[in-house]
């Protein structure tokens, strides 16, 4: 594709991106959402991060790879572990990417 | 010091730790956007249009499979769908705000802003009127910050980095302790858990479609768990 092609839709991306940002802050901001709308709202952030954690860590080019010699599974436990005693963000990351480098050691 | 320059740097504070994860995101992004043929210019200005991590790499990631301009693009929006589900988060909060203050928390309504901002919402505000919306502001502009910058340094020195370093992998490393943090209910546990099962089993799917329909599923089986819940306390 021509970069004018690809100017013009990162323009359209980024254009609707910001209408999906505001949609419900400015377009429709008088409205009170339904009730199940706001249920599932309320799930769209542990929904959203969890499935972008699986697929980066088991799918690869469109196929789901479970291998027990895989050392960044093994990490992410380690840091899953972590997160949940400490409540740490920069922790978890910390202790995460050590035990990604110890896990490439051994296995 | 000021109240509104407190919750703002407050904001700021609370957001830092989570740019260990966006800043190597940022340069992935960066290296990847030159390595597929962006130019300099145009991979910088996406980070300012766009402003949104995964659906930038999905581009990247797609312009390098020699995707089409049409599945990219619609890719791209499917996947930043989700940011009206914020927008619907963070409604209630910001309604009272006057047009320009919720346009430019609309263009900084990330991922890693939406995650921290959300918590201050559950917390009282103090006495006085309510400040939060500089906490808000703290968050969104540090992040879109290291972003820009991030981008640049990943235009700039990315190149140069070890591959062997896997810095990217700071990337579900951040989203797993986001996690932990946002899930605290069953209902939460729930939609986590069928996203993460789901996208797997709809790995297979063309154009990264597998993510989206993944996401919704986990919608439903959290909105499902809540409603069965509400029930039994209605019934007990």
């Amino acid at each position: 594709m021509s970069v004018a092609e690809l100017v013009a839709m990162l323009a359209l991306v980024g254009a609707l991106t910001f209408l999906f940002r505001y949609a419900m802050i400015g377009l429709f901001a008088g409205r009170t959402l339904p009730r199940w709308l706001h249920s599932l709202c309320r799930h769209i952030a542990p929904a959203s991060f969890a499935a972008l954690a699986a697929s980066e860590l088991f799918i690869h080019a469109g196929e789901v790879v479970f291998a027990l010699t895989a050392p960044k599974p093994w990490a992410a436990l380690v840091a899953a572990v972590v997160a949940w005693r400490s409540g740490n963000v920069l922790a978890t990351i910390a202790v995460g990417m050590a035990a990604l480098y110890l896990f490439k050691a051994l296995l | 010091m000021g109240r509104r320059l407190e919750e703002f740097l407050a904001g700021c504070r609370d957001e830092a730790p989570l740019q260990l994860g966006v800043i190597p995101f940022g340069m992935l992004y960066g290296i990847g956007a030159l390595a597929v043929g962006m130019p300099v210019w145009l991979a910088q200005l996406t980070s300012m249009l766009v402003f949104a991590g995964a659906a930038q790499l999905v581009i990247v990631q797609m312009l390098g499979a020699a995707a089409g301009v049409l599945p990219i693009g619609l890719t791209a929006v499917l996947l930043n769908l989700r940011h009206m589900l914020y927008s619907a988060s963070v409604a209630e909060h910001v309604r009272h705000l006057p047009r320009r203050w919720r346009v430019l928390l609309a263009y900084l309504l990330t991922d890693e802003a939406y995650a921290v901002a959300i918590l201050r919402y559950a917390r009282p505000t103090g006495p006085g009127p309510d400040l939060r919306h500089w906490y808000f502001l703290g968050c969104g502009l540090t992040l879109w910050g290291c972003w820009q910058l991030s981008t640049a340094l990943g235009i700039a020195f990315g190149a140069r980095i070890p591959p062997e370093w896997d810095i990217d992998f700071a990337v579900p490393l951040t989203f797993i302790a986001l996690l932990t943090l946002l899930v605290k209910e069953r209902a939460g546990q729930a939609a986590a858990l069928v996203a993460a099962l789901a996208v797997l089993a709809l790995a297979a799917l063309p154009y990264r479609l597998g993510l989206v329909l993944a996401i919704v599923l986990g919608l439903l089986a959290g909105a499902a768990v809540a409603r069965r819940g509400e029930g039994g306390d209605e019934r007990g």
